[in-house]
Formats: C-alpha cells, structure tokens, sequence
C-alpha cells in the first residue's frame, strides 16, 4: 500500500499545479448539458409529464431524476477512465514510464493510488454537476445511504476494472484518443446512463450486461430514485463487483505484455 | 553466489514484419538486435559495452533491467534470473539513461526522489537523509524545492542520477549518461561512478564519448550487429586497430617525383595512402599503418625534393578499435520468408 499512497500523493501534487480548468469545464460541461437539455424537453415538449412508456421501461417517472443520475453517473465514469486509463500512456508521454517500471512497484497498488487520486477528483466534480442540477431545479428523493454507498464503492470498481484493460490497449497501442473515445461511445450507448438500456436490440442489452457499469448503474439509480435497500440491489451489485474484478483481473495480466511492447517500440524505433 | 551480472548466450529479435492480429504467432519476419551475447559484469567495476549505432547496447541494457524480456538465453543478477526473478533483480539495479527525462516534471527534485524512494521501499528512517546525500552528490541543493519543469536539461540529468541511485542498487546500468552534459557536470559524474566502482557498484556503462569509457573502464566489451565482436582492457582493444596509425603531411608545392616516391613506400610497407589537397590546395599525403611511419616518411619526402609544411602523427585510438571492428563484423541477418 505504500505505492498506492505515494502515487495517490504524487498525483494529487501534479493535480494542484496543474489542473486545467478549461478541461474542468469540458468535464462539465457535457453533464450540464444533458440536464438542461433533459429539462427543457420535460417542460417544452412534455409539458411536465412522462409517458406510460418511459415509466414501464426506466421503472420511474422521475425523468429529471432518472437524467441527472445517469448524466452524473457518466461523467463519474469517464473521468475515472480518463484517470485511470490514461496514467501509464501519460507516464510514458512524459518520459517516465521506463524509471517506473525499472521499480520493484506492483502495477496494482500503483493504478490503486491513480484511482484514488481519480476517485476524490471525480467525486468533487460530480459535487458541482449535481448542485448545477439543484440551481436549475431538479429535485432528487432521499436515497438509500447504504444502498448509494455500495452502488458508488462497485462503480468504482467497475470503473476501475474496465480502466486497466484499456490502459493495456493505449500504451500497447501508443494512442489514447481513438480507444477512449470508443469506450465512451459503447458505455454510453449500452450502460443505460441516458435512456433505458431494455429499449436497446436485445444483442445489444446483452453486450451492455457484460459491462459491469450497467449494473452499477442500475444500482445507483434503485438508490438514488427508489431509496432501494441493500438486499434490493444485491444481485447488481455481486454482479458488477464480479464483472469489475474480472475486468481488473484480465487487464492486469495483459498489461506487462503492453507495458514491453512499448518499451520494444521505444527501443527498436 | 556469484556477485555479477551474467549473460548467456543472450538473443532479442524484433519483428520486422508483423503477423496479422487475427494470426497470432512468431512475426512474419525478425531482426536480431542482440544475437548470442555472452557477458560478465562483476562487482566493484565500470565495465564498458561500445559499438555503433544499432549494435544492440540499448537492447541490450534494456533486457539487463528486466525492460524487455530475451527471445532466449538467459542472463542472471547475482545468479538471481532477470526473467523469474525480475522483481528481485529490479531492488538490485537501477539504470540512468541520458536524453531521456525519467522524473515527473511537476514535482520538485525533493518530491520526487520521495516518491521513487517510496516505490524501492527505501526505510522511512533513511529516505530523508538519503534524498539530501544524493541531492548534495549531484549539486542540486540549492534547487531542493524548486519544480523540475523549471530545471535546465543539465539539471534534469542531475536529478535523473540522483534518482538512479536513490534505491543504493548493486548494479547501475548507465546509458549514455553524460549525453547532452556540460563538460564540468560530465566530469563530476565520471568522478561520481568511479566512486560508486570503488565502494562495490558493478557499473555497465556506454557511451559515444570514447575518452569517458578509456578513462573509468577497466574491461570494455565491443559488439556489432548484436554480438560480441572483442573484448579487452583499453589498451588492449586499442592495440587491435591495425593501419590506425596515421601520419599526415602537407607540403609546400607538388612535386612530382615526391607522388611516386610515396607510392613506392606505401606499397613496399602495406600502408594505406590517400592523397588529397588542403583549403589553400597544397599536396597532402595521409598514411596509415600499424607502426608509426612519420619518419620514414619525411625522409623519403625530402629526398624526393619536397618541402613540407606541416606534419601530423595520430596514433590508434579506442575510436578507431571500435571502428575497425565493427566494419569487420558481419551484416546483421533478417529472418523469416
């Protein structure tokens, strides 16, 4: 644990000095729009109301709720990617990949403090969205506190378990843009952030549970606008806390093969 | 247990043609990098490893620091194996490469030496002092606290150094590590390994700067296309460079019986002649052998009626060892279809 502390110390220096906060806003900037967006169809178009058929699908009539939590729930996601994903292909732009690796360090501990680091940045950022969402008037029911804990604890780890395979995939691949930028299109499209994902293809619903972000978001949502208990929520969460763990587990032990592929890059180039 | 970094019959191919990722298996075509490499790197020395571009050094540091893993052979760290045992193998060394930056721009010189102290398990109790000796070693005291970003590259390679020793490894692995150094900080570093050598560092070092490698080396290896093409103390290795002792002589005006009478003594010793004018278009002749012909040379000259403005001897140099062996060795060899 002792990586894991001093990586989650080093990252929150960097993070101090060198937060940019133009890309703050473009962090925001989407979950805001969401909301806004979401807000005025509700009120433009829908008049206030929701049809029977959305409350079939999404289990809910609470559209501005249902909006908020998938919109804060995706930027939770894409953030940790962002983070987590990113750190080795980071590391290895800024030419500080080798002497990491030169290190008796484990790979987890040290992805561990990115994700920690990751995890109190995303929280604090979500802390804006969401009190964005309660200027503009969307009210959320109280939720389940111990439901919305574990929901928030396995989104982590599913965020966390889909981000190491991906971090194998940039710096095996030396690109970064074209790889997160795919992830985000499928989990946005598959995960039910947006709109319920039963209204998907069935092949499709079918790939979207094999992301454990579906299920925690899933979760998340029984918390948040069911107040759900625990035992309501225990088969999404076994569930996401499995797939997250498998995620992790195959990410890991791909990413010593991607971490020499790119030092063979390095050297042979 | 031996107290070396041992190589044996070391070989890292690299694709040159990729098979399809849907075909996996052995790439289509490969290029040996290293190609059968056998060394020994004992405690307590700078042993040196030159070649040209290509040869296979970086490849082969690489592998040493469990960076790239062999396509086979073996190579052990205090009979410790680089593959199996790599997390052992990686408390022991260290490696610092010059031209690449290896520490977190952000962070000061301090904060980053913690960190990488804190990633080697270095004991709480002696990080703090370690950090001030290797700050104090490298001359970074008065910029402790100041952000690498606003570093000069020379100091950056300072606290790259201080990194590479902050886990106090048995072995350093040094790249090129005077690249792009001013020559007063080039030197202290020089000063800095031959201390590290004396107090039992086994130290691997190359670098294009051949004085460096004569002045800390006691054994150096040269490899070309990936093998070892000589092995040997400076002097020895020098003593290789055939046809490297060069005399050269400019005379005033051409004269031709002075170009027949230098023929003539070329061909009767064996020596290689070029001829040539200088900026100001006098004759120049360049001979160059193993035995130093300066002499026998001016004689003939002057006999033949020139008048000589100018003579110079250079004689053979690690340079030209180098050199020489590695137009000698064979091409690199491709394989696959």
């Amino acid at each position: 644990m002792v990586t894991a502390w001093a990586t989650l110390k080093r990252n929150w220096l960097v993070m101090q000095r060198a937060y940019p906060w133009s890309y703050f806003i473009g962090t925001l900037g989407p979950g805001v729009f969401t909301i806004v967006v979401a807000l005025l169809s509700y009120r433009a178009i829908g008049g206030g109301r929701v049809s029977a058929w959305f409350g079939a699908s999404s289990g809910t009539s609470d559209y501005l709720g249902y909006v908020t939590v998938g919109a804060a729930a995706l930027m939770f996601t894409t953030r940790m990617v962002l983070w987590v994903a990113k750190a080795q292909i980071t590391e290895q732009r800024e030419g500080t990949l080798v002497s990491q690796l030169l290190t008796p360090a484990m790979r987890l501990p040290y992805l561990l403090g990115v994700a920690a680091q990751a995890f109190i940045t995303s929280i604090l950022e979500l802390c804006c969205l969401l009190g964005t969402a309660l200027l503009l008037g969307v009210r959320l029911p109280t939720p389940d506190p111990v439901s919305l804990a574990a929901g928030i604890l396995v989104a982590f780890v599913a965020v966390f378990g889909l981000s190491i395979p991906l971090s194998a995939i940039m710096i095996a691949a030396g690109e970064a843009h074209i790889t997160q930028n795919t992830l985000f299109c499928v989990v946005g499209l598959l995960c039910g952030f947006t709109f319920p994902a039963v209204l998907l293809p069935a092949p499709l619903t079918f790939l979207g549970e094999l992301l454990p972000a579906t299920a925690a978001m899933r979760v998340l949502r029984a918390a948040t606008l069911h107040a759900a208990p625990i035992h309501q929520v225990i088969g999404d969460l076994s569930s996401c806390l499995a797939l997250g763990c498998l995620y992790a587990a195959i990410g890991l032990l791909v990413l010593p093969h991607a971490e020499r592929r790119a030092i063979t890059r390095g050297a042979s180039a | 247990m031996t107290s070396a970094i041992a190589t044996y019959d070391l070989c890292k191919t690299y694709p040159v043609v990729e098979r399809p990722w849907w075909k996996p298996g052995k790439p289509l075509r490969a290029a040996p990098a290293v190609d059968g490499l056998s060394l020994r790197i004992p405690a307590g020395q700078v042993t040196g490893l030159l070649g040209l571009n290509g040869a296979g050094k970086t490849t082969t540091i690489r592998m040493l620091a469990t960076l790239l893993r062999p396509t086979s052979g073996r190579a052990t760290v205090d009979d410790l194996d680089l593959v199996k045992d790599a997390r052992e193998v990686r408390r022991r060394i260290n490696m610092i490469a010059g031209g690449e930056r290896m520490v977190y721009a952000r962070l000061t010189a301090r904060e980053n030496l913690w960190y990488f102290g804190q990633l080697y398990d270095v004991p709480k109790a002696q990080l703090k002092a370690r950090i001030a000796e290797l700050l104090a070693l490298v001359g970074l005291e008065h910029a402790t606290d100041q952000r690498v970003e606003r570093y000069s590259k020379g100091m950056r390679q300072r606290l790259s150094i201080a990194r590479g020793l902050i886990n106090r490894p048995a072995y350093l692995l040094l790249d090129e590590p005077t690249l792009g150094l001013d020559a007063p900080i080039a030197r202290d570093l020089r000063a800095v390994v031959a201390e590290l050598a004396r107090d039992g560092v086994g130290v691997l070092l190359t670098s294009h700067y051949l004085a460096e490698v004569e002045q800390l080396c006691a054994d150096i290896f040269v490899i070309a296309a990936g093998r070892l093409v000589a092995r040997g103390t400076p002097a020895e290795l020098t003593a290789l460079a055939e046809r490297r002792h060069t005399v050269e002589v400019t005379l005033a005006a051409p004269v031709d019986d002075v170009d027949h009478a230098v023929g003539t003594l070329a061909m009767r010793t064996g020596a290689q002649l070029t001829t040539g004018v200088d900026d100001e278009l006098r004759p120049r002749y360049t001979l160059r052998h193993s035995a130093d012909l300066a002499g026998e040379l001016a004689t003939t000259i002057v006999t033949a009626g020139g008048a000589i403005t100018r003579l110079e001897v250079t004689p053979p140099t690690l340079e030209d060892a180098v050199i020489a062996l590695a137009d000698a060795a064979p091409e690199p060899s491709v394989v696959g279809s």
